[in-house]
């Protein structure tokens, strides 16, 4: 065992006279802790600007005066997305969606205003997150400090006389594997730190930061054993270092980029004026409230009437009108759920394609690990835009309910001079309706997410060990 | 020049040049490679630019669709107001031709939008359905071929230019040739970019004159491409004169190109963020709603007074009745929407110093300077996005007279009146 400590001792000693390998470390490390600054604050700025947001839209939706509930359906209501502690690790597709929404009767407006609309051209090169550096930076270092670990003892002949000293080739490879190993965690360090760091300071679940944790450590270990196994293949270091190179280009930054492109020209999705436009058509289809004599509301009246044993709308107890508003938004609601679902459906298909593309590229299947545990990945928007729609449709109704009962149907249909004042419900309403309170994914849902991708890794990992084992019985062989 | 003897040494040396090239492996497979990426990539983009046109060309039947049944109940009551009220308006952005090259933020920002004559505010920010978790890596374009993957094939092909030689110990009789080493070492160097820039680049001119391209900016897309290539040669070819061995200098030349093709934009994102604050754009639809919704709770002659003191055409508008009147509806929104002017001047004004910042580092950075001119030139960026954003607002102000025509008029909205809204038109 002593010869493999000395194998790694000798390889590091290497490292440190390399002077650019040890400039390499020392920008990552730093780079890494930018990243965290960075990354941290803009975190906090983004979650405490959405609070201020949210904070003054309900704030403005309480001091509304009198009015009439219909009214308040038009006004709506603002909510924004918050964003979780995680994102200062990686944000995922925060920047990427929309993170305000109006919300408002018979319509289902969009998320708008994500930083990617906001932002210069450069919000595509990538963002400075510790995942990014970890993903993206930290392999490419690890194969500048690693390309020669063998390829350089095979190419100058030294590898047979350390053969013949003794070394046998298991402790050679593993020796290596230990040097380039305690690079990975000086790199992988600093930004598992930083996670520790962002967990401690927030109430967040330990699952998910195991979780990436683990699939962080997986990565880096892999690309370690990839390293040394090309090295050993190999058997000139020029060559191993473009070959690793290539395979980090691919995996790294072609791959994730080709995949999408796949998966949106297999799976195309409905843009939102083919949606509007179907679902106009299927609310047509329904019944027209616009039509006095439609056969969906005239059946609407009729029930309407027997329940309440009256024979016109006049002496119902209650104001038709808001019955109406109640019965449409239910028929346009159940129509935006389904081609939500439809639309959400789709974008899983094209996810799970580019999952599948990620047995080739560990890097795609590391990036969903990671955004699924950090809960920034697209089921998180979903989580989030499905909460919305919920609420939206429970403060719509509420509203209707309110036209249906506080307004009567009489007033509703004045136009006299002290009409719009008997519409109008007293603002005490308004501010009893509950705030948007988004509820975060739970802890455990992210770490199961995170487990396919987990999946991935460690198989690559394995994989990656049986080869070196391989190469290493053939060590020197040639 | 194979007719004279000189011209017929020349065409030998240089021809005698490629087969050395192509006999090495990793040269041979280099290039090769890069015609495949750049040929996918330009195919990949040509394939959105047409699913994007296919999207636009979808508009009119379905507009129809929809436009038609409005039409059908609006006919009933004739009503001018409930017309603009529920007759959506599409405006699109076509591609360029040049699209394909750079899909730019084409993916992320709407192409069509649909608009009312109520407050655009309300409005013009609305997104379109897509995929974040695709957005999020960024395009497979020639732009991302060129721009990051360019360097590296340059990399491959020129780090052992000089050193090579070197290693194989022929440096010295090479530089004691008459002419010396440099003479050999600069013609195969243009013999390298020659062929890598055919390879990157002949695909793009194909996909250039399929989608019927404008000469001068496909010509200046090539020249910024053979530049950049050129620029990472003279910069492989300096690491690689000074450096060591050939394995240093390319290791040396990737640390570089991971130093400017993605960490410094990274960091120049973080900065201009931090540096030129925006105002959020969700500030500037908070304070329309708090204006619009308004309305409802003052004397509806204050909004009246407004509207006619910017609209004055309309003045002469017979007063409100006592009933409700859409007239009032549509002018408390235009109203609502002129109160936000100032921020949404302020709010465009500070997204273009943004864009303005990326440029200017494009200077410093090559990767993001020639980013800034690709998407430029195809009209994929920021800037096309706002330009975009003009043509709707300047639509909207046609559709809104076309309304007001009627509603400040009070002249009835037949089937056939719904055939003479202003049509959006690209330019």
């Amino acid at each position: 065992m002593s010869v493999v400590r000395l194998i790694a001792r000798d390889e590091w000693r290497l490292m440190v006279r390399n002077r650019v390998a040890v400039i390499g470390l020392c920008l990552t490390v730093l780079l890494t802790l930018v990243a965290i600054a960075t990354s941290w604050t803009h975190q906090r700025g983004v979650a405490d600007l959405r609070a201020r947001h949210q904070a003054a839209a309900s704030e403005a939706f309480d001091a509304q005066p009198d009015r009439h509930p219909h009214r308040v359906v038009h006004y709506g209501h603002f909510i924004f997305r918050p964003l979780g502690p995680l994102a200062a690790f990686d944000p995922g597709v925060d920047a990427f969606t929309g993170n305000s929404m109006f919300l408002e009767g018979h319509r289902q407006n969009t998320a708008n205003f994500g930083d990617v609309r906001q932002s210069s051209l450069l919000i595509r090169f990538g963002q400075l997150t510790p995942a990014f550096v970890l993903q993206v930076v930290a392999p490419l270092l690890l194969i500048f400090l690693g390309y020669g670990a063998i390829a350089r003892e095979t190419e100058s002949g030294t590898l047979r006389p350390l053969m013949l000293q003794g070394a046998s080739r298991a402790w050679i490879v593993l020796g290596k594997s230990m040097a380039l190993g305690a690079v990975a965690l000086i790199v992988g360090a600093p930004a598992m730190a930083g996670l520790a760091l962002i967990a401690t300071q927030s109430d967040t679940s330990l699952f998910p930061v195991l979780a990436i944790a683990i699939g962080y450590a997986g990565y880096l270990a892999l690309w370690t054993a990839a390293i040394v196994l090309v090295s050993a293949i190999v058997h000139r270091r020029r060559d191993a270092l473009l070959a690793l190179i290539a395979i980090w280009a691919v995996t790294v930054v072609l791959l994730p980029r080709v995949a999408p492109d796949i998966a949106s020209v297999r799976y195309p999705l409905a843009n939102r004026i083919q949606t509007d436009v179907a679902i106009a058509r299927d609310l047509r289809a329904m019944g027209d409230s616009h039509d006095p004599d439609d056969r969906h509301f005239a059946a609407f009246k009729q029930r309407t009437l027997a329940r309440y044993g009256v024979s016109r709308i006049e002496d119902l107890p209650v104001n038709y009108k808001g019955l109406l508003a109640l019965e449409g938004e239910q028929m346009t609601s159940a129509l935006f759920d389904r081609y939500s679902s439809q639309s959400f459906a789709t974008q899983e298909q094209q996810n799970a394609l580019v999952r599948a593309i990620g047995f080739l590229s560990p890097t795609i299947a590391l990036r969903s690990l990671s955004m699924a545990a950090a809960g920034t990945d697209l089921a998180g928007h979903r989580r989030f835009l499905k909460q919305a729609e919920a609420y939206r449709y429970s403060l719509v109704q509420r509203l209707n309910r309110l036209q249906a009962e506080g307004v009567t149907y009489a007033d509703d249909n004045a136009d006299d001079a002290g009409a719009d004042r008997r519409k109008r419900v007293t603002a005490a309403n308004w501010q009893a309706i509950p705030d948007f309170a988004y509820r975060p994914m739970a802890g455990s849902d992210g770490a199961i997410a995170a487990l396919s991708g987990l999946a991935v890794i460690l198989g690559w990992l394995i994989a990656a060990a049986l080869a070196l084992a391989w190469a290493t019985r053939r060590l020197g062989t040639r | 020049m194979g007719d004279t003897p000189v011209g017929d040494a020349l065409m030998r040396i240089w021809m005698y040049e490629a087969r050395l090239l192509m006999r090495s492996r990793l040269a041979a497979f280099a290039l090769i490679l890069m015609a495949v990426l750049s040929i996918a990539a330009v195919i990949a983009g040509l394939w959105e630019v047409a699913s994007q046109r296919a999207a636009i060309a979808r508009i009119a039947p379905a507009q129809a669709d929809d436009i038609g049944a409005v039409a059908d109940w609006i006919d009933k009551a004739k009503d001018p107001g409930s017309a603009a009220y529920y007759s959506f308006h599409p405006t699109w952005d076509a591609p360029s031709p040049l699209a394909f090259a750079a899909i730019g933020m084409r993916d992320v920002a709407p192409y069509i939008l649909r608009v009312r004559a109520l407050g655009l505010e309300a409005q013009i920010y609305d997104g379109d359905v897509y995929n974040a978790e695709l957005a999020l890596p960024g395009r497979f374009d020639f732009a991302f071929v060129l721009v990051f993957l360019g360097p590296l094939f340059v990399i491959a092909l020129f780090h052992d230019l000089v050193s090579g030689e070197r290693e194989a110990g022929r440096a010295r009789m090479l530089a004691a040739l008459p002419g010396g080493s440099r003479h050999i070492i600069w013609r195969r160097g243009m013999l390298r970019l020659a062929l890598l820039s055919t390879t990157l680049a002949a695909p793009f001119v194909a996909g250039a004159i399929w989608s019927g391209a404008d000469g001068v900016a496909t010509l200046t897309i090539v020249a910024v491409a053979i530049a950049y290539l050129a620029f990472w040669a003279a910069i492989t070819t300096l690491v690689s004169w000074f450096g060591r061995s050939s394995v240093a200098n390319a290791a040396m030349l990737a640390a570089i190109w991971l130093m400017t093709a993605l960490i410094a934009p990274t960091l120049a994102h973080v900065a201009i963020n931090q540096t030129i604050p925006v105002d959020q754009g969700a500030e500037i639809v908070l304070a329309q709603r708090e204006q619009v919704n308004r309305a409802w709770d003052i004397p509806r002659e204050e909004t009246m007074r407004q509207f006619y003191a910017a609209h004055p055409e309309w003045a002469d508008s017979p007063p409100l009745p006592a009933t409700f009147h859409y007239k009032w509806y549509f002018a408390f929104h235009q109203v609502g929407d002129e109160a936000v002017a100032a921020k949404v001047r302020a709010y465009r004004a500070g997204l273009e110093r943004r864009s303005q910042a990326a440029a200017a580092l494009g200077w410093i950075l090559p990767s993001v300077g020639v980013q800034a001119i690709l998407t430029r030139l195809a009209g994929t960026d920021l800037i096309a996005q706002l330009d975009y954003q003009d043509r709707v607002r300047a639509y909207h102000r046609r559709l809104r007279n076309f309304y007001y025509a009627y509603m400040f008029r009070d002249r009835p909205f037949g089937k056939a009146d719904f055939g003479k809204a202003p049509r959006f038109s690209q330019d």
